[in-house]
């Protein structure tokens, strides 16, 4: 069998699944999941909890391993180079050079503790990209604007409320100019009421960015994407333009899974 | 019935007519010293070995545990008079005096310095690493998300959060330290105890002495719980932590204090 290449050459695809694979233990999450998402597209990743799609969001930054298949961001296979022929994990230091261009947001925000709002965000750039703290602390309060929350600048993390929480998590992704942005249901640990203000950021970045959004909201899936993709038992059962999806699914899956959320 | 020799006890108890007396003098500032010295090595080790045990690479995971099982499963006293008199004997280190300007750190004080602080190392690991391992895994996500390898996230990330968690019980494990010093009596090194045990050769008065030299270890650790309670309230302020418990708590609890290890 030919090795696999570890470059792409069209620059326009910027993620490349091909035929993942992913078992935790004997429970198999991933099933030959094959997807391509190209530049500035808005994917949603819909579908049943426990069907595989943080676990596969989370395998295209390479914070859960593969067990086969490949998986390329922007043109380069993540975690794993070409040595003599055969596919050896990548060093730490590459993996995390990958990982830099690739932004994430999280259920649960992740924001760091004992940081303010605007080292959280400045952290990365100045530690990682050695960016001078001045310049990046004027990024930084420009993405807080962007975001609406300049004037919370120097609050720590506790003093925010979980809607202000995740849009300074957004900033902090954003802080290193990532060509990706992958989001892992931005909105689920958010209370009804602080949710709009986290979609109305991610759709404003929905037409500038390529975008990675594992979603149950419907709303912003009809709105924002380009793409809908159903995920059931790690497979993907169909995507579409969202107009199409929602108007008129093609397997019985998908319409048993929209009655069941759109009731 | 026996009489009480108070003389000898004030003398031996008010520190400016104590302090005369060299032994003690010095015994005092060598315990303070070796202490503080020793529960730095003890971090830096402990440091270090709990990273080892969390290591992905096998052969740091097995050093780390043969340590940590190592000097937590013998006694200080053990170890310590194999490291001074065993590695003198076979030349495997002499420990020879060290002169500083005009301080002799004498070969015994380096080694009881040594031991203690390896033998806090192992203690600390198990601090330093359930005070990793308190931390949501999370946030060394997000870290690495954004590019941060794992040596700069736990840096940068981890290892400032799980320092409010490990300071509290590092602040015991140094109260512990300063009464353990006590054991460097048995390589002769000058520490508090020891100057103590010299003057009981001299003047056989042991009850009087040993009082004495009880009173000067309760007064470095009730001044050290103060100043820990002074940190961890710092602490709270600055990252909404929890109040820890009272000076009153603390000093009267009796949770602590392991005794000889």
């Amino acid at each position: 069998m030919a090795t696999p290449k570890t470059k792409l050459k069209d620059s326009n695809i910027i993620v490349k699944a091909e035929k993942v694979n992913k078992y935790f233990g004997s429970l198999h999450v991933l099933k030959n999941i094959d997807l391509e998402v190209r530049k500035n597209e808005v994917v949603v990743i819909i579908g049943p909890s426990g069907s595989g799609k943080s676990t596969f969001l989370r395998c295209i930054n390479h914070l859960e391993k593969i067990n086969s298949g490949h998986i390329y961001v922007n043109g380069h296979m993540i975690g794993y180079h070409d040595r003599n022929g055969r596919l050896a994990e990548d060093s730490e230091r590459n993996i995390a050079r990958q990982r830099a261009e690739i932004g994430m947001v999280f259920q649960r925000f992740n924001l760091f503790p004992h940081l303010t709002a605007i080292e959280n965000i400045i952290e990365a750039p100045t530690r990682v990209r050695k960016i001078p703290e001045e310049q990046a602390r004027a990024d930084g309060e420009r993405l807080l604007a962007r975001v609406g929350l300049v004037d919370k600048r120097d609050q720590y993390p506790n003093q925010l409320s979980g809607g202000q929480q995740q849009r300074v998590a957004i900033a902090r992704a954003l802080a290193m100019k990532p060509n990706l942005m992958l989001f892992d249901e931005p909105t689920s640990a958010l209370d009804p009421e602080m949710i709009g203000e986290v979609l109305d950021v991610m759709k404003e970045l929905a037409h500038e960015m390529t975008m990675i959004v594992v979603s149950h909201e419907m709303g912003f899936a009809r709105a924002a994407a380009n793409r809908i993709v159903f995920v059931d038992e790690g497979q993907i059962i169909e995507q579409a333009p969202p107009d199409e999806f929602f108007a008129k699914p093609r397997s019985d899956r998908t319409r048993l899974f929209l009655s069941q959320i759109l009731h | 019935m026996y009489h009480f020799d108070w003389s000898v006890f004030w003398q031996y108890i008010w520190p400016p007519t104590a302090f005369q007396d060299p032994l003690i003098r010095n015994g005092l500032i060598v315990t303070v010293v070796v202490s503080v010295i020793a529960q730095a090595l003890g971090v830096v080790l402990g440091l270090f070995a709990a990273l080892g045990k969390m290591s992905k690479l096998a052969p740091l995971r097995w050093l780390a545990e043969v340590y940590i099982w190592y000097f937590r499963g013998t006694p200080l006293i053990v170890q310590m008079s194999l490291l001074f008199f065993g590695f003198g004997v076979t030349h495997i280190y002499d420990f020879p005096d060290l002169i500083v300007g005009a301080i002799t750190i004498t070969g015994a004080i380096q080694a009881g310095t040594l031991a203690l602080g390896i033998n806090e190392g192992a203690y600390m690991a198990e601090i330093v690493r359930a005070g990793i391992e308190s931390i949501d895994p999370g946030q060394m996500e997000a870290a690495k998300s954004l590019g941060m390898t794992y040596g700069l996230a736990m840096q940068r990330i981890v290892l400032p959060q799980a320092a409010k968690v490990i300071i509290p019980p590092l602040g015991n494990e140094f109260n512990n330290m300063m009464k353990t010093t006590s054991l460097m009596v048995v390589i002769s090194a000058g520490e508090l105890f020891f100057g103590f045990e010299q003057v009981n050769a001299r003047i056989f008065k042991p009850f009087e002495l040993f009082i004495a030299a009880s009173l000067y270890y309760l007064v470095l650790t009730t001044i050290w719980s103060f100043i820990q309670a002074r940190i961890e309230s710092g602490l709270g302020e600055r990252k909404g932590l929890e109040r820890g418990p009272s000076m009153m708590e603390r000093l009267f609890s009796g949770s602590t204090g392991k005794g000889a290890r």
